[in-house]
């Protein structure tokens, strides 16, 4: 009975009674608490089951592009067929204190093998209908396809007919022997008519599938076309990084969140777009770790925040700013925290001594560094502009202390190029050392409509040879108003002063932050940070990155961690994930894409700036630089278009710019040649500088409509340009492609036309000769295309994947052979460049190029333009000089005939000059050797005898070799190279792997660590987690900036007319004012104006699985726009709802999803949602109704064109304007629910 | 004809029924299910599916009643014939009309709800188009001995011997025949509705998991033990290959 009474019941006297009758019925085996019995037998249908998980073989893959995951896979096969993939657990252990990696991955990667056997997928070579119905008439009379694609394109009836086309069906099954001929009829045809930089070709992110891009590349810079940007252009590049640290995107891998101890998300959903790395955050937090999410909407990461700061969009600058105010104040000014105040005197540029000068309109403005250049003791020094200065406390005097740019490229800097102080004590504030100060004029733009005001504010100043100095952290102090008892001008008087930037009260008044919890943060952050050694860390995203004055926002956060010491140290410092591509090894990728083995320099070019000018959107861009500029302006912008400020910066040498001239550059470097043969010039950049001078050769963007500049031909593969990244789709449609489109707006009316860039009355339409795109799925751009070629997808080829959020490198295996007649990326553009080779023949032959490319960065292109100053050679009394006030020229020999072979096969200048990256070369003798041997040597041909690279596999090994990463002895070679500059001791950071070479092979066995290189800033040495600068502030490394410290206080003549020379706070743009379009809110007529974002989606990655069975299952699926209970409850809209979104750029026609997690006046279309799926005409034009990216435009700011100087260098994807597209505004309504397609 | 009808048929029913319930089970175990709605739309299925189902066991059992249980035998232990017809009227045209109005409501719902109309096959269609007629003239009957005054007619005395004598092979056909033209179609379309019944989603009916209520939650299946030299094995074991084995529940207290 008691045994009875022990054994609980189930769910009550029913249930047991009714098991008691089962029992009297039948005899079983159970448990005691009678939950569970146990039979033999009836396990027949296990053999179904059996069967179904069973499989041939398992494969590891991933997923290239666009995911920075990096997740290595299992793919199974069976009987032939991918059946499905799951997890690769094979990640080294990270040490025993902590978490590993394994596994990685999530629903989108986990569902990609629907993609293989897919409705959507590309079986077979497409051409567009019309166009190839033309092409076989023309070459049917003319026998000849270069002469058959001239006859089509070159007739305007013809050409606009397929066209107009283009997006509207029409694609015909062709073969791909004739697919691959067309595609380089139309380059030989471009490259001999107008120029091979008329030639152009777009694929991004290569870290995830190095091969597949390398490839591509290859063969668009041997030909001599551009390949356009990626990371600018998708607004994921931080300006503030090449603005602050002079290098892009160095950052911490995941497991290095586990190290620290105090964890900001600013802007960052790590749960939805960083999904394999999340549980380091999580897991943190049982470790003591706080996290605290800032974010304007309830987003999946505030769930796992200890505090939630709900800052306004777009207004996170001004939380940043009162939080660096109270740390100012509390950590500086009210106390001293050696920690802190030795860290900015060695690592930052605090310390340095500024120019105060007077403004036109009275008082003193802060100007320039005061460097060598300024001081007549240095007479003599070698690039003494580029020398900076700093107060010595110890001996009282003004010193040049090591570390700077003036001591990079020169001989007197060799071994002196380092952050050692050498016993110089800085003074960090002149009050320090000097009793004199005076008011100062700060530029403030705290009015939402984003005019500028002026701050008065004093500082304590010297006199150094006659120049009125202050050092940047007396500016910073001022530009915070942080006041000390006896300066003049305005200051805060408390935190409570909410009139007064940048207080804790003055921004709860922007952001919607309580002042409380902005001082908290901000004391806990520091507090932490004091404790720690600087272990506080801020992951930053896209919610901050993607607006407009991204940058300034960036900078303001960027100030907290380096007021706190918490740069270069494991488990602090900056976090930045944004569509981050950190190919670990780099320099053989780099080299190898941009074939520099064979020819150099490549055509690189801003992908914003290039889509910006092409697609015609300046023509409607409503304002110009003088909407943006500082108040205490010197004019360097003033009156200027932002086409103009693009075209000013291309003749400048700070950005590039293609096509370059109005004229073949085939055709000019024969002509240069022929001048210098004659005598009647000196070389031939001086030829290029005297034809630009006197006004006989155009730079091309100053006409950029005229038909010799268009952009003819445009290559795209693994990307998916017109449904994903082209911001401003609409005016892509109408210009760049001539097909139907769904513009609003109007091009300028008289007076806001741009001075350099020629004014054509009527836009071109339909600038492009041909699209040509290779992928696996039917896509948005595939549609648009006149060629498809169908690809290889990621479990199909051999490749390489690594990330900046794991440290390894893991290879893509072929589970299957390419199905039906697709090829891989690779044979896709080896068969292009056998054609084209084949097609030279007759055409093209040995060529000359003149190429012109900008100023760039770590090289000695930085001291070209002392002090940031803009000197114009169209002045007339300011000399052209080739590579110093205006691009570099070099002729390039092309032998077209040759272009096949010369992709297969590694070329000379590898072995003559070696390979550069970051101004450390790598001498490859003996990588060369070793790749002969293992892949051999092509035999014939113009790379007879070099080492071979005809296939992805050989490719990869070719990657591997050529880098510090992955091969032990460049590393070490390349740090005792750089020990002579610094005069630091470095390749022992590597010298326990030299040894070490990463085999393609290795990496298909599973991921490999990489190897501590100087091709990045942090250390792995001794299996320590990476983090960015570690180098730099252990070994005494310089930052490649102008200080060769980290910079708060920028100089640059742009910089400071836009009113950013330090840390501020700029609203986002405000849309009425600049485009005229509504103001925000409901305005009563069931319409809202709401802000327009396009955040990364949980259920896809940019366009790939939006379209996935699997993921469409998952997430309602199809055109959303999430938007706030109140906003909607104003247009009468409910849940799932249809409704237009429409702005001058555009429609976009979507179901409404109704959430409590936004806020109200901001809207959610989340990123990228296309036109493949679901999209019905909309009312708006009655045509379809757009993809996200229809309402946004692009908006260039100028101040991220600035080159020539300093870590303001142009360099590809370093530095650029990004195509941001978040200060977008949309009217919203709710539309007749009854949809047609 | 009224042999054909009452005589050949009845059993050219049955053998279609289990031969093909047998078919069935052999070749689409994968297909016996009912394709449950249920994700698609709950809200009217949680109505509309109990008093459905419900009612139509209540139709059952007054099947059984009135087919299976002869006259003599409810007169035996004293039932009036008023009485039983009063409770076959009431208590049947309360199931009835709770079966209609549960499968109307199911068939709106599914022609309504577009996820759950998308997932409606031909089949389907047909299947609803027969068990709702079967419903309605079976109703009929009931309702019209209400309408048409009187006690109507007493099918216990022509239907139910003609159904009883079906089992024993000697088909009361004269029985049947005397039966009213409502009695006959309700007949026939039951016949036809367990003709297609094999085809259908209806063979859940045989499946419904009763045994659910009667045991544990949770079921262990162990192998079917095979023998291999005298020990005791879990698997078939292949040709060449030697048992191994690990100690399991069954073996560890040997």
């Amino acid at each position: 009975m008691a045994t009875e009474l022990m054994v609980p019941g189930l769910d009550g006297p029913v249930s047991d009674a009714m098991l008691k009758l089962g029992r009297f019925f039948t005899k079983w085996d159970q448990t005691d608490d009678g939950r569970a019995v146990f039979r033999e037998g009836g396990r027949k249908g296990d053999v179904f089951y059996r069967d179904r998980w069973s499989h041939d073989k398992v494969v590891r893959s991933t997923h290239g592009v666009n995911c920075t995951g990096s997740c290595s896979w299992k793919v199974y096969v069976k009987d032939g067929i991918i059946t499905w993939e799951s997890q690769q657990t094979d990640y080294p252990s990270v040490g025993p204190d902590s978490p590993e990696y394994e596994p990685r991955g999530c629903p989108r990667g986990a569902a990609f093998s629907w993609y293989t056997y897919s409705p959507t997928r590309v079986r077979f070579p497409y051409a567009r209908g019309v166009l190839v119905e033309m092409y076989r008439e023309a070459k049917g009379r003319l026998k000849d396809p270069v002469l058959a694609w001239a006859d089509v394109v070159t007739d305007p009836e013809r050409r606009r007919r397929y066209q107009q086309a283009r997006g509207k069906g029409g694609l015909v099954r062709v073969s791909w022997q004739e697919a691959i001929e067309m595609a380089a009829a139309a380059h030989t045809h471009t490259i001999k008519t107008y120029g091979p930089d008329r030639c152009s070709g777009f694929s991004p992110i290569p870290a995830m599938s190095m091969v597949s891009h390398a490839v591509g590349n290859r063969f668009i810079q041997l030909i001599g076309g551009v390949m356009t940007s990626f990371y600018d252009w998708y607004a994921d590049l931080p300006v503030a990084s090449p603005q602050v640290f002079g290098d892009q995107t160095d950052v911490p891998e995941s497991g290095d969140w586990w190290d620290s101890t105090y964890l900001m998300m600013w802007g960052s959903n790590v749960p939805v777009t960083r999904t394999p790395d999340a549980h380091w955050m999580t897991e943190v937090r049982y470790r003591g770790t706080k996290v605290v999410a800032v974010s304007p909407d309830y987003a999946d990461n505030t769930k796992f925040a200890d505090e939630w700061l709900p800052a306004q969009a777009g207004t996170d600058a001004a939380l940043a700013m009162a939080m660096g105010h109270v740390m100012l104040k509390e950590f500086f000014v009210d106390r001293d925290v050696p920690y802190f105040s030795n860290y900015v005197r060695q690592y930052t540029d605090l310390p340095f001594l500024v120019r105060l000068e007077e403004h036109d309109g009275g008082g003193l403005v802060p100007s320039k560094f005061l460097t060598a250049a300024d001081l007549p003791a240095e007479a003599g020094a070698e690039d003494p502009a580029f020398r900076t200065v700093l107060f010595d406390k110890l001996t009282g005097r003004a010193v040049v202390p090591n570390g700077s740019m003036g001591f990079r490229y020169n001989e007197s800097g060799k071994g002196k190029w380092n952050l050692d102080l050498e016993g110089v004590d800085p003074a960090l504030s002149l009050l320090e050392v000097s009793s004199e100060s005076a008011e100062i004029l700060l530029p403030c733009f705290e009015d939402p409509a984003g005019a500028g005001s002026v701050l008065r504010r004093g500082v304590p100043v010297l006199r150094v040879d006659g120049h009125l100095v202050t050092t940047v952290f007396d500016l910073m102090l001022a530009q915070y108003g942080v006041g000390r008892p006896g300066l003049p001008g305005d200051w805060a008087a408390d935190y409570d002063d909410a009139s007064t930037p940048y207080t804790p009260a003055w921004q709860e008044e922007i952001t919607s932050v309580p002042a409380q919890a902005c001082i908290r943060v901000a004391r806990e952050f520091a507090r932490n940070a004091e404790q720690s050694k600087g272990r506080s860390m801020i992951i930053m995203g896209a919610g901050i990155c993607q607006w407009f004055h991204g940058d300034a926002t960036y900078r303001a956060v960027l100030s907290l961690v380096m007021l706190t010491g918490c740069m270069g140290r494991n488990g602090g410092g900056w976090a930045h994930y944004v569509g981050q591509e950190k190919t670990r090894p780099t320099t053989g990728w780099v080299s190898l894409a941009n074939a520099l083995d064979w020819a150099r320099p490549p055509r690189t070019m801003i992908g914003t700036g290039y889509w910006y000018m092409h697609t015609d959107q300046w023509r409607q861009d409503g304002y110009s630089a003088d909407a943006l500029k500082s108040p205490l302006s010197t004019g360097s912008l003033d009156g200027m278009h932002t086409a103009d400020t693009l075209a000013q910066s291309a003749r400048l040498g700070w950005m590039p710019f293609y096509p370059q001239f109005d004229r073949n550059p085939l055709d000019i470097a024969d002509e240069a040649e022929a001048a210098v043969a004659a005598g009647t010039a000196k070389d031939t950049p001086s030829y290029i500088a005297d034809a630009l001078k006197n006004r006989t050769l155009t730079p091309a963007i100053e006409d950029v409509d005229a038909p010799e500049n268009w952009p003819r031909t445009l290559v795209l593969w693994r990307s998916n340009l017109f449904g994903s990244s082209a911001k401003g789709n609409e005016y892509f449609l109408r210009n760049l492609l001539g097909t139907h489109n769904n513009v609003m707006g109007k091009d300028h009316a008289e007076g806001l036309k741009p001075r350099d860039v020629k004014w054509h009355e009527k836009a071109p339409e339909g600038k492009l000769d041909l699209l040509v795109s290779a992928d696996f799925r039917m896509t948005s751009t595939t549609l648009l295309s006149d060629i498809v070629f169908p690809a290889a997808t990621w479990y199909e080829k051999h490749d390489l994947s690594s990330t900046d959020m794991h440290p390894f490198v893991h290879a893509f295996t072929p589970a299957i052979d390419p199905p039906w007649e697709t090829k891989t990326d690779f044979e896709t553009f080896h068969l292009l460049a056998e054609e084209l080779s084949r097609q030279a023949k007759t055409h093209l032959g040995v060529r000359r190029d003149l190429v012109s490319v900008p100023l760039q960065h770590d090289t000695a292109g930085q001291v070209a333009q002392p002090g940031g100053v803009v000197r114009d050679w169209r002045e007339p009394d300011i000399p052209a000089v080739p590579g110093q006030n205006m691009p570099v020229f070099s002729v390039v020999e092309r032998d077209y005939t040759a272009i096949a072979d010369k992709l297969a096969a590694v070329g000379p200048l590898a072995d003559t000059l070696g390979f550069t990256v970051k101004n450390v070369t790598y001498k490859l003798d003996g990588a060369l050797d070793r790749l002969s041997h293992a892949n051999g040597v092509m035999l014939g041909g113009a790379a007879d005898g070099r080492p071979a690279i005809d296939t992805d596999a050989k490719m990869a090994e070719a990657i591997l070799a050529f880098s510090g990463t992955t091969n032990g002895q460049l590393a070490v070679q390349g740090f005792k190279d750089l020990e002579i500059r610094t005069g630091r001791k470095l390749a022992d950071l590597a010298e326990g792997s030299e040894e070490k070479f990463i085999t393609f092979a290795q990496t298909q066995a599973g991921p490999v660590p990489v190897i501590t290189s100087p091709e990045w800033s942090g250390s792995e040495s001794g299996g320590r987690r990476y983090s960015p600068f570690t180098i730099n502030v252990e070994r005494l490394k310089p930052w490649h900036t102008l200080t060769g410290r980290m910079h708060f206080f920028l100089d640059h003549d742009w910089i400071r007319d836009v009113g950013e020379a330090l840390p501020i706070y700029r609203p986002p743009l405000d849309m009425q004012r600049l485009f005229g379009e509504p103001k925000l809110g409901p305005n009563g007529t069931k319409e809202v104006v709401v802000r327009y974002l396009t955040p990364h989606s949980k259920w896809s990655i940019h366009s790939e699985y939006q379209d996935n069975l699997l993921m469409l299952s998952l997430s309602r699926g199809g055109p959303t726009v999430w938007m706030s209970p109140a906003d909607a409850a104003s247009i009468e809209a409910k849940d799932n709802d249809w409704v237009e979104c429409v702005n001058l750029n555009g429609v976009y026609v979507a179901r409404a999803v109704v959430s409590h997690r936004m806020p109200e006046g901001v809207v959610y279309v989340y990123h990228a949602q296309e036109r493949t799926i679901d999209v019905p005409k909309s009312e708006a034009t009655g045509r379809r109704g757009g993809i996200h990216n229809s309402l946004t435009r692009l908006l260039v700011k100028p101040s991220h064109l600035i080159g020539g100087y300093a870590q303001l260098t142009y360099a590809f994807n370093y530095l650029g304007p990004t195509g941001n597209q978040r200060d977008n505004v949309s009217t919203i309504r709710r539309r007749s629910q009854e949809v047609q397609y | 004809m009224d042999i054909l009808l009452w005589g050949v048929l009845p059993y050219v029913m049955m053998v279609v029924l289990v031969g093909g319930l047998i078919w069935r089970y052999r070749y689409d175990q994968f297909g016996w299910t009912t394709r449950s709605s249920q994700l698609y739309e709950s809200k009217l299925l949680r109505i509309g599916s109990p008093v459905f189902h419900f009612g139509l066991l209540a139709v059952i059992a007054g099947h059984f009643f009135g087919l299976v249980i002869p006259m003599s035998w409810t007169k035996a232990v004293g039932m009036s014939q008023e009485f039983y017809h009063f409770n076959a009227l009431f208590v049947g045209s309360v199931a009835g009309v709770g079966t209609l109005g549960g499968i109307l409501l199911l068939i709106y719902r599914r022609r309504t709800t577009g996820p759950v109309f998308m997932a409606t096959t031909r089949n389907d269609k047909l299947m609803y188009v027969v068990l709702t007629a079967a419903i309605v003239f079976g109703l009929w009957t009931t309702l019209a001995s209400v309408f048409l005054g009187g006690e109507g007619h007493n099918y216990r005395e022509t239907v139910s011997p003609w159904f009883r004598s079906l089992f024993i092979f000697q088909p009361d056909i004269a029985a049947m025949a005397t039966a009213p033209f409502a009695f006959h179609l309700h007949t026939l379309v039951g016949m036809l509705l367990f003709t297609i019944w094999p085809f259908t989603r209806l063979v859940h009916a045989f499946t419904a998991p009763l045994h659910y209520l009667f045991r544990p939650y949770i079921v262990y299946r162990s192998r079917d033990k095979g023998r291999i030299a005298g020990r005791v094995v879990a698997a078939p074991v292949r040709r060449g290959w030697s048992a191994v084995g690990t100690r399991d529940r069954d073996t560890r207290n040997k």
